[in-house]
């Protein structure tokens, strides 16, 4: 391994221009993530016609770099902001953005800088480590089942954060399965719910969809309570965490590492509900759960932790299986195609060198989040000193072209605003705006792996049951949905008590 | 009706309504798939099936508490606005505030990014209440920069380009402009 590791080392810091490509990524994907309104996502989506012209090696591993890079970025605008790069920052700005309002943002996007370098560093370790051996348990152990099972666990953990009550947190998440079903289904095929407009038979893409619900949303709600006289300007601060602070929170570090490489190494599944479920994860296990969502830095570092440590991990589906994890990957399964290449088992053995120049430059763009991370972080700290009223319209536009940009479809655009207005009305009534984008999400994955799964153990749902990892998960979104629903019936009989 | 408000029937309406508009459409493709027993359907009404229940829940849980948070919920955002002199003028304000990118979206067809944003982004100004003529011409004209330098000029970006003359004219023109740039280089 190290030889390999090496040889990719020398092969991506021997040309100029591979270098020059490299930068480009670590400092494309950690702008692109961290100008609120665009995301990684819109930077790929630009970029990806021009990796035509650039070697399968340069056009796999600048996206490998933009996706590593870019998921730190996203943290950044969903701490200042609360505005997340991705859907994967989501749950960061639980409690990123309330220590944002207390003046701890330096704090919040330190520990963030920190633990999106840890996690991603000792994701691609174990990546390069485990790549083959992993992939192999994935193919024996991993079928449609068990992909459904983690998604109905992550939507019940979605449920649980977010919303006023467990109804709110399951309401939205179910808003969010249903818009998923627009567009075609994914057995069949057969239009759905597309109202005479044929632009939707491709279903309300994902990018318009958590712009609107995120970033369009919080900008209403800002200008509504400047309206009221209500908005105050967030509290400027550059003071990052100690390392004593951050030492606090070890467990929670490596509790994320694992619990993000599980998700990520999940075929379609990706970083998103890694976030979710390293948030889910810190609250269940600590002792202060009231603190969360109230600018607990834990909540913090275990989003951010996991959802860098299901990057490397998503890389092994994608390169061992050819089955990307979330749109990112998706495109690199594009970069691979345009090269007359499929990504599969047999890349390992027709082009080692792709495979460890990606893996090399992985590493080292995880390495530089900590380093450029550091720079870069004080400098957009200061967009906090931007008056609202100069920042909202620029936010608004550069929302307006990422939504644009990924089809090239205005109904993107009117879908991204129609979202914005739904959010800043859900969000007035308590309903969870990270349920519904990760319903949205997860939404045509539970549905095709929940058809395969079905008629894998021919529509008898008990055979799910005789699947220990399938069982597990099951299990535990039981008891997780389980739970919420009897801590509301509880406080519905405490009340009735009362009167 | 226990703590039931006007506003909680509303809010209950309306998702019934949801649940009844998707369930309805949903015999618009009511069609089997020879590979599987639930057809198109079968997934989107399960759904529908749940969003039903989980709205009854909700219901009986506003009966007993009313709009208030459940205890020991986590990540509930603070977006209460209580306690403050809600005027006319300010309501007006932010349903255009509200309705304004809406607009600008419908309008991106016919008028184009081009011709469109720096309206958009002085009006956006406008409404969250800057008065000064300077500094409302001056950022917009900023962020139009911006906007174009990055997108147009660095990143070759497709942007709606209008359909309606005089804005597609505009629009040629600029992408002319940068070309010319793109040669000079």
């Amino acid at each position: 391994m190290i030889e390999n590791f090496l040889a990719g080392t020398a092969a991506l810091f021997g040309d100029p221009f591979t270098i020059a490509i490299f930068v480009f990524g670590v400092i494309g994907g950690m702008l692109f993530g961290a100008i609120p309104g665009v995301s990684m996502l819109t930077l790929a989506a630009i970029l990806l016609p021009f990796t035509a012209g650039l070697e399968a090696s340069q056009g796999v591993m600048l996206f490998a770099v933009i996706y590593c890079t870019g998921t730190y970025g996203g943290a950044i605008t969903a701490i200042l902001f609360n505005i997340p790069g991705a859907p994967e920052n989501a749950p960061t700005a639980f409690d990123g953005y309330p220590m944002t309002r207390k003046g701890l943002a330096g704090k919040a996007v330190g520990a963030a800088v920190l633990c999106s370098a840890i996690g991603g560093t000792a994701s691609a370790l174990v990546m390069m480590a485990a790549t083959e051996p992993l992939a192999q348990w994935a193919i024996r152990n991993i079928g449609p089942p068990e992909i459904f099972a983690l998604v109905f666990f992550g939507l019940a953990v979605a449920s649980s954060v977010g919303g006023n009550t467990i109804w709110k947190g399951w309401m939205s998440v179910l808003l969010g399965l249903l818009i998923a079903t627009i567009g075609q289904d994914p057995v069949g095929g057969i239009n759905r719910y597309n109202f005479g407009l044929s632009d939707l038979a491709a279903g309300i893409a994902f990018v318009p969809a958590i712009l609107g619900f995120f970033a369009v949303s919080e900008i209403f709600i800002q200008a509504e309570k400047r309206a009221f006289g209500k908005h105050t300007a967030p509290k400027f601060n550059v003071d990052f965490p100690t390392i004593r602070e951050l030492w606090r929170y070890k467990i929670a570090v490596v509790r994320s590492v694992f619990v993000g490489f599980f998700c990520g190494i999940l075929p379609g599944i990706g970083a998103t509900l890694a976030a979710f479920m390293g948030y889910g994860e810190a609250v269940r296990w600590s002792k202060d759960k009231k603190s969360f969502g109230k600018g607990n830095l834990e909540g913090v570092i275990s989003s951010e932790t996991a959802n860098n440590a299901a990057t490397g991990a998503a890389m092994i589906p994608l390169l061992a299986l050819g089955l990307p994890g979330g749109a990112l990957t998706a495109m690199m399964v594009a970069v691979f195609q345009m090269h007359d290449m499929e990504p599969g088992p047999l890349v390992f053995y027709n082009s080692p060198d792709l495979i460890w120049v990606v893996f090399a430059a992985m590493f080292y763009a995880n390495v530089s989040i900590l380093f450029i991370g550091l720079i870069e972080t004080k400098t957009i700290l200061y967009l906090l000193k931007i008056p609202f009223h100069f920042l909202a319209p620029m936010i608004l536009l550069l929302a307006s072209i990422g939504s644009y940009i990924g089809r090239g479809l205005v109904l993107d655009v009117i879908v991204m605003f129609g979202a914005g207005i739904l959010g800043f009305l859900l969000r007035r009534s308590g309903y969870s705006i990270p349920g519904i984008v990760l319903g949205i999400i997860l939404g045509k994955i539970g549905e095709q792996n929940f058809a395969q799964g079905m008629q894998m153990v021919h529509y008898d749902l008990l055979t799910y049951f005789s699947r220990p990892i399938c069982t597990i998960l099951i299990i535990a979104g039981a008891i997780t949905l389980g739970a919420g629903v009897y801590k509301a019936l509880a406080s519905n009989r405490a009340s009735a008590n009362q009167e | 009706m226990g703590n039931l408000s006007k506003f909680h029937i509303l809010e209950a309406t309306i998702w019934a309504s949801i649940a009844i508009i998707f369930f309805v459409f949903s015999f618009e493709f009511n069609q089997g798939i020879e590979i599987y027993k639930f057809g198109a359907t079968g997934w989107p009404r399960g759904v529908i099936l749940m969003l039903v229940l989980v709205v009854i829940g909700n219901i009986f849980h506003q009966r007993t508490h009313g709009s208030s948070a459940q205890d020991g919920r986590v990540g509930v955002t603070d977006d209460e606005l209580d306690g403050v002199d809600k005027s006319a003028s300010s309501i007006l304000n932010i349903v255009a505030f509200v309705l304004l990118p809406l607009i600008y979206a419908w309008s991106l067809k016919p008028v184009g990014f081009y011709a469109a944003t720096p309206i958009f982004a002085a009006l956006v100004i406008v409404l969250l209440g800057e008065r000064r003529i300077k500094w409302i011409i001056g950022i917009s004209a900023l962020i139009y920069a911006i906007l174009i330098g990055l997108f147009m000029v660095v990143l070759n970006a497709p942007l709606p380009q209008g359909t309606v003359s005089p804005f597609y004219d505009y629009s040629a023109f600029m992408l002319r402009m940068n070309n010319q740039l793109q040669h000079m280089f």
